[in-house]
């Protein structure tokens, strides 16, 4: 299976200017080999930052340990399961693995299939919160844009859910709109966000999809 | 999206009635039912192919009961 690729926008923040980047509705051995060989160096950087900066330990990026290959390999061949990414400059940055049976639970929705976000990463130079400068702006809610779209074309009406690290938060909550239903006992603890169709249109509105 | 292909689907009007009641139920369409349906029976399949068992359990009582897919 061929990726297809859209065109979008990212802010490049070292130029404060627009850059185009492409979404791609999977993830491909290229994003693979990157993740080993852009990402976990990055990350091993910014690990070494922390320590010399004395932050604790429960303030480093929550999404350290998140192995990519194997979150690939684990759901390769099933329908339910679909992967996204976001490319600029030939590198990947940001990926997505969304989850298509899962069901709503936010009280005007409850019972009706949704998009599930599994997880969703950018990579460790455009995340704002580890003290540095990022280099692209619009990652993270470029994945999720897709993930709206997504559940558009399945007929879901933008319904989306997910569980979000506590540094994601906010950005679910106040950046994106969405429902916050509180912490998930069954899942960790992590506080559990859906967007409703209402929600999803004000996030999105349809004609901006183009 | 990827390129879809069509097909018929020849179903008895009870089957007929329980698809259109999920798609009214779900806020999908019959097409939508059909799909979800195909990929939640690949996801238990493989788990099941796998030495898994599927288990049902009853919020309230706790009690478990084992599904067998065929």
């Amino acid at each position: 299976m061929t990726a297809e690729i859209s065109t979008i926008h990212l802010l490049e923040v070292a130029s404060n200017s627009g850059v185009e980047a492409e979404l791609r509705d999977a993830i491909e051995d290229a994003q693979l080999t990157d993740w080993r060989t852009h990402w976990l160096p990055a990350l091993r950087t910014v690990h070494e930052q922390l320590i010399k900066r004395g932050v604790p330990r429960n303030q480093w990026p929550q999404s350290s340990h998140w192995d990519w290959p194997a979150k690939v390999a684990q759901v390769e061949g099933l329908l339910a399961f679909k992967g996204f990414c976001v490319v600029c400059a030939r590198v990947t940055q940001g990926l997505m693995r969304i989850d298509l049976n899962q069901i709503a639970r936010e009280s005007r929705q409850a019972g009706k299939p949704l998009v599930y976000v599994d997880y969703l990463e950018v990579a460790p130079w455009n995340r704002a919160d580890l003290g540095q400068a990022p280099r692209y702006r619009g990652v993270g809610t470029a994945l999720l844009a897709a993930a709206v779209v997504l559940s558009r074309e399945e007929g879901f009406k933008g319904r989306i859910g997910l569980h979000s690290l506590p540094q994601a938060d906010r950005f679910y909550r106040d950046s994106c709109g969405m429902s916050d239903l509180g912490p998930d006992v069954a899942y960790h603890g992590l506080r559990y966000f859906e967007m409703t169709s209402e929600q999803a249109d004000a996030f999105l509105p349809e004609e901006d999809e183009k | 999206m990827a390129t879809k292909r069509t097909m018929t689907l020849n179903l008895t009007d009870a089957e007929m009635e329980t698809l259109e009641g999920l798609s009214q139920q779900k806020d999908i369409s019959k097409t939508a039912v059909i799909r979800q349906a195909l990929r939640l029976y690949q996801a238990i399949d493989a788990r099941v192919q796998r030495g898994e068992k599927l288990l049902i359990e009853n919020d309230s009582t706790k009690e478990k009961a084992e599904l067998m897919l065929l």
